[in-house]
């Protein structure tokens, strides 16, 4: 037995991952996305009128957009971390852009769950081949894609690069898309533009648009919370898979 | 630059001349679609001839798609990339060679399908031919630029014909959408010819900037 | 009317499903470490 009062061999660095520390960061967003979101169900049922034609149905509204917003936010933020990351190469950048891109996912499907259930309720079809939900049923293929970039086997440098060309060329796409379905549209369906299951412009009172917007903000605060708690997640994953690489070199040895 | 595109290209084609494994595939499949189709809809039936632009772009994304994965993936065996990474050349240079090459062989496909898909059908053109060559060449251009490069990112995995029709068909849409109805109007109906020449502008947009993007990231993509 | 409650209840069913999700990973990583901390002692 060694005199030596230390352990004998030196012990591997526990990170201490019992609980999850509470940031500021974390509180500020908790506390906001509570606020906002008990918000927007106040003004969006008791604030904002009922709509003249299509009654309390329209009420979908309020969860359709502001989640169709997040989605691109979602998109956009994949974006913009893939360039982040192509230039930088920080592991950190990469982590943002795939936990953006699930949450997009998870949205996506949303506004193309709750399309056709107001589709069918105002206009009696359960799809419309209406720009902004087409644009929507594309991008959700692209979010698709990019997950299923991220999922092939390899390193995660090699698949992590791969992942942020494919969120550039995807997010350029988007805008492009987006014009030649409406352009398809207006030749065959003149749509007016506000008319439709989308609609916004024309004939949006201003009670609606304040429960619009405080909605939007409170589903704003609820995926910058996801995306916050996710990324936390996704790094003390890595360095739970570092340590079990380094538990592992020592087994061998 | 451009002459070490041109001596990848025409590796890439000399290549498959000799054993002509690919291109036969290619053709074969086509004409398996158009079977296929001539099953699903009834090629006696009038308003078939409806069906017939769409089904000029389903074979040639089909068939494109096997063409395009076999580009890139034939660069793994014996790792002949790393070979071509390795050469003084840019990423771009070989990008610019690996399209030309698939180009020409989806050109090549069309030209032997496509005669044979309107002979199966009997579709009879009342419109213009030179502007529907106009239309495949736009169109085959924009589809074989974005697929030759997810094809290079999509041969890293192992399931890449899996990826990369997941890759290439949401990314192709605006494509697809532009050529079918510009299609459909030259074949059909050319009293609005200007509809299908500002969907060909479109589709010609897409081609542009998707050229250029994907020129620019092939590096990233083809990393060691 | 009855689209109504279908819509948000579909809404809510996505976020809390999805959070439920992340919870499992959450809780399987946790036992992860729970067992690495048993196997270093």
């Amino acid at each position: 037995m060694s005199m030596n009062l230390e352990r004998e061999k030196a012990p591997l660095p526990i990170v201490d991952l019992a609980t999850v520390k509470s940031s500021m960061l974390t509180k500020i967003l908790y506390g906001g996305m509570v606020v906002s979101m008990l918000a927007a169900f106040y003004f969006i049922f008791m604030y904002a009128e009922v709509e003249k034609t299509m009654g309390v149905v329209q009420k979908i509204f309020y969860m359709h957009v502001p989640s169709a917003w997040v989605a691109f936010l979602a998109f956009f933020v994949t974006f913009v971390f893939s360039i982040l990351f192509l230039i930088k190469r920080k592991r950190i950048y990469d982590t943002y852009a795939y936990v953006s891109a699930e949450i997009g996912v998870v949205f996506t499907a949303i506004v193309l769950t709750t399309g056709p259930i107001w589709a069918k309720s105002s206009w009696n079809t359960w799809w419309a081949w209406e720009p902004r939900l087409t644009t929507t049923l594309i991008l959700f293929f692209l979010f698709m894609a990019y997950l299923m970039v991220r999922q092939m086997d390899g390193v995660w440098d090699k698949k992590a690069r791969l992942a942020a060309v494919f969120g550039i060329i995807g997010f350029a796409d988007v805008p492009i898309v987006f014009f030649a379905i409406r352009w398809w549209q207006s030749k065959f369906h003149p749509i007016v533009f506000g008319d439709g299951p989308s609609q916004e412009g024309g004939g949006i009172s201003p009670s609606m648009l304040v429960a619009l917007l405080v909605t939007i903000a409170a589903f704003t605060f609820l995926y910058a919370y996801i995306l916050h708690k996710g990324v936390s997640f996704e790094n003390m994953k890595i360095k739970v898979g570092h340590y079990k690489e380094k538990l592992r070199e020592k087994l061998e040895n | 630059m451009l002459r070490a595109a041109l001596t990848i290209a025409k590796k890439d084609i000399y290549s498959e001349l000799r054993t002509k494994q690919v291109l036969g595939t290619m053709i074969i499949f086509a004409g398996l679609v158009i079977l296929v189709l001539s099953f699903a809809f009834d090629p006696a039936n009038n308003t078939t001839k409806a069906v017939i632009p769409g089904a000029v772009w389903i074979i040639i994304v089909f068939s494109g798609i096997l063409g395009l994965n076999r580009s890139l993936v034939s660069e793994q065996r014996n790792d002949t990339m790393h070979g071509l990474l390795v050469a003084p050349m840019d990423a771009s240079s070989i990008y610019l060679g690996k399209f030309m090459a698939n180009f020409s062989m989806i050109l090549i496909v069309e030209i032997v399908s496509i005669p044979f898909l309107f002979l199966l059908f009997d579709f009879k053109i009342t419109g213009s031919i030179l502007y529907f060559l106009l239309v495949l060449f736009v169109g085959s251009f924009g589809f074989i630029a974005i697929g030759t490069f997810l094809a290079a990112l999509a041969s890293n995995s192992k399931s890449s014909e899996m990826l990369l029709p997941l890759l290439l068909f949401p990314m192709t849409s605006p494509v697809l959408i532009g050529v079918t109805q510009a299609t459909k109007i030259i074949l059909t109906n050319m009293e609005k010819l200007s509809t299908a020449l500002s969907w060909m502008q479109l589709v010609a947009a897409y081609d542009v900037i998707f050229f250029v993007l994907c020129f620019l990231l092939i590096e990233y993509v083809l990393e060691v | 009317m009855g689209f109504m409650y279908a819509a948000y209840s579909v809404v809510w069913v996505i976020i809390f499903g999805y959070m439920l999700l992340i919870g499992k990973r959450h809780n399987s990583l946790k036992k992860d470490i729970e067992f690495l901390k048993q196997l270093d002692r």
